[in-house]
């Protein structure tokens, strides 16, 4: 079984992601929430409606590595599923050149897909899965076999769309995207629920603060060296941790050395870090 | 939801008419046709039945190649590519999905048969100075069973593969055709017995002078049950696949 006891929430309007390793069952977990794959038990709700083929009129869809027959243009595309999607011929001419625009495909709405790159498709699956304005978005990888540029456009577009309040549901491995995009996650790990909060309960390290400051000199004031830990130094500025309680002596330290803060912030653990050591942690639990 | 079942056969249709196959086979049974009054004469008035049944075999031929091109890697390939994920993620219903195919299938084999009729009456008109018009009876039949063979394709790809479906569906055109060889006629089991002879028409259509109103209407009742029946269960084992 690939997916057991998984329960979540997305709220309306925000970016989710759906973190795991291969195998911990997001796919399926997707393609059971867009009845592709039948669940043995359980719900799939949209504001507490359950997931019908009526319900999912609201929903746009980024299937991983998306395939098109290659004898159709975007253009082409788009009517198929804006069609599909229940818009008219007059909407679908309407809405496919400002979709097109968005995702960067702008002038090649007639070029036969079969002269698409691997990153143009995932722009057009990107378009296909907009085309009728939906309420809720679910993105498979959307930023997979696109180059950096591409990436940030993608990241962009997420961030436009929850602007405009479209509630999202993001699968990614790229934990660097999901961490600048979502409000929440959840990770998966063999096939049930291994975490799930807002990205700051997550990775935020609790009574630890971050430091990042600059200052003559080749090491820390004296004061303050023995309450920091985590030094590091890159690009002319100091970084380190120190414990919430030391947060005032040790701005007064630096101030009193004449240091500069640059910036001061609760110390927040990366997602790769957070990620690696969740699931070597709730391996162990399975192998216990 | 006739709209999406249309537009999804649309789509089934125009996907059909860019694959090659389709040009590849109409331009041999074009050539095919050509030759057909080469062939030696068994004397008069009876050269142009001649004519008629050999027009028909190759158009039945034909368009059974072409049927099992278009039905039986449809729903396999799409699955295969993913291309189904963009239909079935939107309000579109399996049974849609299904449906809509087998009448785009059905809808371009029909423009292939009209095509095949075409050309066989232009052949025997510029032959035989008659433009033999009964020919497009035979081609109604043909059309229909091609239907019946594509819904029967259709179920068989709901969850397999090809190759498994061509191989079926050979199985099923030779067991619904020997009927006459195995039963005799009238008996209970003859009545029962699977039976594709309906659409059999080649002997009224080359030799007489055609069938009437009431027997296309008995033939178009029979792809009605056969059809019917067959998606029925297509529906019900797509229904329940996982993709």
């Amino acid at each position: 079984m690939a997916v057991k006891d998984v329960s979540f929430y997305v709220h309306a309007g925000e970016v989710h992601g759906l973190l795991g390793p291969n195998g911990a069952g997001k796919t399926t977990t997707l393609k059971m929430l867009l009845g592709l794959v039948r669940p043995t038990g359980g719900l799939f709700a949209i504001s507490g409606t359950p997931i019908t083929p009526s319900a999912r009129e609201d929903v746009g869809f980024l299937p991983e590595q998306p395939y098109y027959p290659t004898q159709l243009t975007a253009e082409e595309v788009l009517t198929l599923y804006g069609r599909l999607s229940g818009l008219s011929r007059t909407q679908v001419k309407e809405r496919a050149p400002e979709l097109l625009e968005q995702v960067g495909l702008q002038g090649r709405e007639n070029v036969l897909l079969s002269h698409y790159s691997r990153g143009m498709l995932q722009r057009l699956g990107i378009a296909q899965a907009l085309i009728h304005r939906p309420g809720v978005v679910i993105l498979d990888e959307p930023a997979s076999g696109l180059d950096p540029v591409g990436q940030r456009d993608v990241r962009n577009l997420i961030l436009d769309l929850r602007e405009r309040g479209v509630t999202i549901l993001l699968s990614s491995h790229q934990l660097s995207e999901v961490e600048a995009v979502c409000d929440q996650v959840t990770i998966l790990n063999r096939g049930t629920v291994a975490a799930t909060g807002s990205i700051d309960d997550l990775l935020n390290v609790e009574g630890q603060v971050s430091f990042r400051v600059r200052g003559a000199g080749d090491s820390l004031p004296v004061t303050i060296a023995d309450s920091v830990s985590e030094v590091a130094f890159a690009g002319g500025e100091w970084m380190f941790s120190v414990s919430s309680g030391r947060v005032r002596a040790t701005v007064d330290g630096l101030y009193d050395a004449g240091w500069t803060v640059v910036s001061l912030a609760p110390k927040r653990d990366s997602l790769e870090d957070y990620f690696s050591r969740l699931l070597a942690s709730t391996s162990e639990e399975v192998v216990l | 939801m006739i709209g999406r079942i249309l537009f999804i056969a649309g789509a089934v249709a125009a996907d059909a008419r860019r694959r090659k196959i389709i040009w590849v086979v109409v331009f041999f049974a074009a050539i095919m046709a050509a030759a057909i009054p080469s062939l030696p004469s068994y004397g008069a008035g009876v050269v142009e039945a001649v004519f008629r049944e050999v027009a028909l075999t190759l158009t039945y031929a034909a368009t059974m190649v072409v049927t099992l091109a278009l039905a039986a890697n449809r729903i396999p390939s799409e699955i295969e590519r993913r291309t189904i994920y963009g239909l079935l993620t939107r309000s579109v219903r399996r049974w849609e999905y299904v449906v809509g195919t087998w009448l785009g299938i059905v809808l371009t084999v029909a423009a292939v048969v009209a095509a095949f009729c075409a050309i066989i009456v232009a052949v025997g008109w510029i032959a035989y100075g008659e433009p033999m018009l009964v020919l497009a009876q035979g081609g109604l039949a043909i059309w229909m069973e091609a239907a019946v063979v594509a819904a029967f394709c259709v179920t068989i790809s709901s969850v397999s593969g090809p190759v498994i479906v061509s191989v079926a569906a050979l199985t099923f055109l030779f067991i619904t055709h020997v009927r006459s060889s195995l039963l005799a006629p009238d008996t209970i089991a003859w009545r029962l017995y699977p039976s594709l002879d309906a659409f059999n028409v080649i002997a009224p259509v080359a030799h007489g002078s055609g069938v009437g109103v009431s027997y296309v209407a008995s033939m178009a009742a029979v792809l009605i049950g056969w059809a019917g029946a067959l998606l029925v269960i297509s529906v019900m084992l797509f229904g329940r696949r996982d993709l």
